[in-house]
């Protein structure tokens, strides 16, 4: 009896070791745009063609653009990193020390990269020369408008500044309830992007190219004193995050906010009108300070990150395969559109060049520059710096003076042991 | 008549008795019992425990694979940080508030409670909703209600003319640490409401009686015989929701992140953004042992009245 039960229980345990190995996937693919719900079936049926095509699985893993970099982190520690990894182009920085990150010239060739991809979405992956990660989508963050909220409220697309804040109140006096520009003003991430907008747009820099915080400038405090008089004046307002500016601006609620071309699927869900709401989403120049400025936006994207045993990997492997797939024109010419996003290789990027939104947001990017902040590897804490001190301000917890002289002192103290990781 | 023979030699042991008595094999047992909980606290407390302690003599960011030993630096930078300061402050203030709070409205629902009124038991029950609900489900909840824009508050107070405007009240330091704190209350309240309700009901009536033909009242009986005899309760209860408001952290993350800026960063939301927003697990972990260091006090005071009594 006793040895019937031992030989049941060994076939028990093979059997369900023999079924787990049946079922693990080829691949594994942590993704933030398959946790978001207007998304999920999109990317679940990339990942189904690629089976077909490929005969091989995926193993998705979603997780919330906002735990995403927690995850990899957590998991880089515990060595349960998988094969593959969506990220946002502004984390790259963060994540290219780890030992694992595939270096993606020594598997696809630099000069096969080079002559595929568009230039500006393959340098959102180049970190001192080494190609960490392959572009997904593309775009820019620049500014979004609700036509219908700008008819009603009897104003033309502003250009300049001045305009802008014309237009702001125009539509807070004739929309009620409204707020005219959903500025971020409570989470962090997204303080920093309309802060370093801004403040472009005024003339300022935060950190210039040798790592030196020159934030500290008359420039720069107009630019936050703009921001705190927009607040005061109830042109914009606290506790706004950029799914309230999405969900507000599809409700018809705000006329303006910034955001990654993107944001028209987001639209479209949040308005409950689908595709009929497109009329509505229109792409406009970041206003300039004195007519004839260059507009401004900053540059966006998702990427694609590989990692593996020791940084290595070859092109033949299934993860590279996936890779390969995800960047092919079949999926370029189909999943950025559906995204509402750029597509990132020369040919699919000619294959929809009669996309009216896309050439819309293309038109309204004008200079688009990199995220000064997230090119450093600490940019996590500067983030927090600069979004804790911009927020004092908004708030009315100290002034503009004071912000900016804290925000100096803090930036230059976090950059000071700092090399830049790009 | 013989007398008894005394002499334990007289009576010898048996071979195969246990030389140690029967409580050896109870302690025995008692042990066996104790492993699995023992293994689970090992595990899931005193490892991780153990690892955050040793790694707080560590520096050990994002950009590094593996930690560096810096000794006690970490503390020394924790000392020097007027962050870490204020987030003691804030904890204290929120850990004062919430378990005042608790104290006063658990025992004025509870005296309620005690009273015989109709519905009393349907009451009674829907009093212990906040506990079974999620606390984050709450936080939420309570997020709505403090909503600038579509805030149950904000209406409220715009129907009976108490306000001009929607105010941000999340927006604000005070707001933001009158939300949490209030939203710490509702969720305590059922707990701290059944301690004092298990120890009314053993406050003997006929004293009470006694008390009003003499011709007390309310405040005296309360004052002179129900908070005397509660003493052991309210200590009880007292140390019980200070380690729980000292370890609280997801309704404040949920409602406030810890913001505005910093208003409602106690030490939980501090470890939490050092360690998963800025990537530092070292001061994480540092911050994380003078966090358990403010615990130790009441916990201490805690095991001494369950090993002692508090009487």
């Amino acid at each position: 009896m006793n040895m019937i039960s031992k030989v049941l229980g060994a076939i028990a345990v093979s059997s369900a070791l023999a079924i787990g190995a049946a079922q693990a996937a080829d691949v594994s693919f942590m993704s933030f745009t398959y946790a978001e719900q207007a998304n999920t079936a999109t990317v679940q049926a990339l990942l189904d063609d690629f089976s077909k095509a490929d005969s091989l699985t995926v193993e998705p893993l979603g997780f919330a653009w906002g735990d995403m970099q927690k995850n990899i982190f957590l998991r880089a520690r515990s060595n349960t990193l998988p094969n593959v990894a969506q990220l946002s182009e502004r984390w790259l920085p963060t994540f290219a020390s780890l030992e694992a990150l595939v270096d993606l010239n020594t598997v696809y060739g630099a000069e096969n990269l080079q002559a595929a991809f568009a230039p500006d979405a393959l340098a959102m992956g180049n970190i001192g020369g080494k190609q960490l990660a392959l572009p997904l989508i593309s775009g820019s963050i620049g500014m979004v408008a609700n036509k219908a909220v700008l008819e009603q409220a009897g104003v033309a697309v502003p250009t300049t500044v001045a305009e802008f804040k014309d237009a702001l109140v125009a539509v807070r006096d004739k929309v009620p309830n409204s707020v005219p520009y959903t500025m971020a003003t409570k989470n962090n991430g997204s303080i920093l992007i309309d802060f370093m907008l801004w403040n472009w747009v005024h003339g300022g820099t935060i950190i210039n190219a040798d790592g030196k915080v020159v934030v500290d400038t008359p420039e720069s405090r107009a630019a936050l004193q703009f921001m705190v008089d927009l607040v005061s004046e109830r042109l914009a307002a606290p506790e706004i995050d950029r799914p309230d500016s999405r969900r507000l601006l599809a409700q018809g609620a705000s006329a303006f906010y910034f955001d990654a071309p993107q944001t028209r699927t987001f639209l479209r869900d949040f308005s409950g009108q689908g595709e009929a709401f497109d009329v509505n989403v229109l792409p406009v120049k970041t206003p300039v300070l004195n007519a004839g400025d260059a507009s401004t936006s900053v540059q966006w994207g998702h990427l694609l990150v590989q990692f593996a045993q020791g940084g290595t990997a070859k092109a033949d492997e299934p993860a590279n395969k996936f890779l390969s797939y995800l960047t092919s024109d079949a999926v370029q010419t189909a999943f950025p559109i559906k995204l509402s996003a750029l597509p990132v290789t020369n040919s699919a990027r000619a294959a929809v060049a009669d996309d009216a939104y896309l050439t819309a947001w293309a038109k309204a990017t004008g200079q688009s520059r990199p995220n000064e902040v997230g090119i450093w590897s600490n940019a996590a804490d500067l983030t927090t710096i600069i979004g804790e001190e911009v927020q004092g301000a908004l708030l009315g917890q100290k002034s503009v003076d004071d912000a900016i002289t804290a925000m100096q002192s803090r930036l230059s103290e976090s950059m000071a042991n700092v090399a830049p990781a790009a | 008549m013989a007398a008894i023979d005394t002499t334990l030699s007289d009576y010898p042991v048996s071979a195969v008795a246990n030389r140690r008595g029967l409580k050896a094999g109870q302690s025995r047992v008692g042990l066996l019992m104790l492993l699995p909980a023992a293994i689970a606290f090992g595990a899931v407390i005193l490892y991780p425990f153990l690892q955050a302690l040793g790694l707080s003599l560590f520096q050990y960011t994002v950009e590094m694979m593996s930690p560096r030993w810096t000794g006690l630096s970490n503390f020394g930078k924790l000392l020097s940080d007027p962050a870490v300061w204020a987030s003691f402050a804030t904890t204290a203030i929120y850990v004062t508030l919430t378990t005042t709070g608790t104290l006063v409205l658990g025992l004025g629902w509870a005296l309620l409670m005690n009273q015989p009124f109709k519905g009393r038991a349907v009451l009674r029950s829907l009093s212990l909703l906040p506990w079974v609900l999620p606390s984050t489900v709450s936080a939420f909840i309570w997020g709505w209600i403090f909503n600038s824009r579509y805030g149950v508050l904000n209406a409220l107070l715009l129907q009976l003319g108490l306000i001009q405007a929607p105010q941000a009240w999340l927006s604000t330091p005070q707001g933001a640490m009158l939300a949490v704190v209030l939203t710490k209350i509702w969720l305590s309240i059922p707990l701290f409401m059944a301690f004092f309700l298990a120890g009314l009901q053993n406050l003997d009536r006929e004293q009470i009686d006694a008390a009003r033909v003499d011709g007390a009242g309310n405040w005296s009986i309360l004052r002179d015989h129900i908070l005397p005899h509660l003493r052991p309760v309210l200590i009880i209860v007292v140390v019980l929701g200070v380690i729980g408001n000292l370890q609280q952290f997801d309704t404040i993350y949920a409602l406030t992140g810890g913001g505005p800026v910093r208003a409602t960063a106690v030490l939980s939301v501090e470890v939490y953004r050092r360690a998963f927003e800025q990537w530092d697990i070292g001061i994480a972990s540092a911050i994380g042992v003078l966090w358990v260091a403010t615990l130790l006090p009441p916990a201490f005071l805690y095991l001494r009245m369950l090993v002692k009594g508090n009487g």
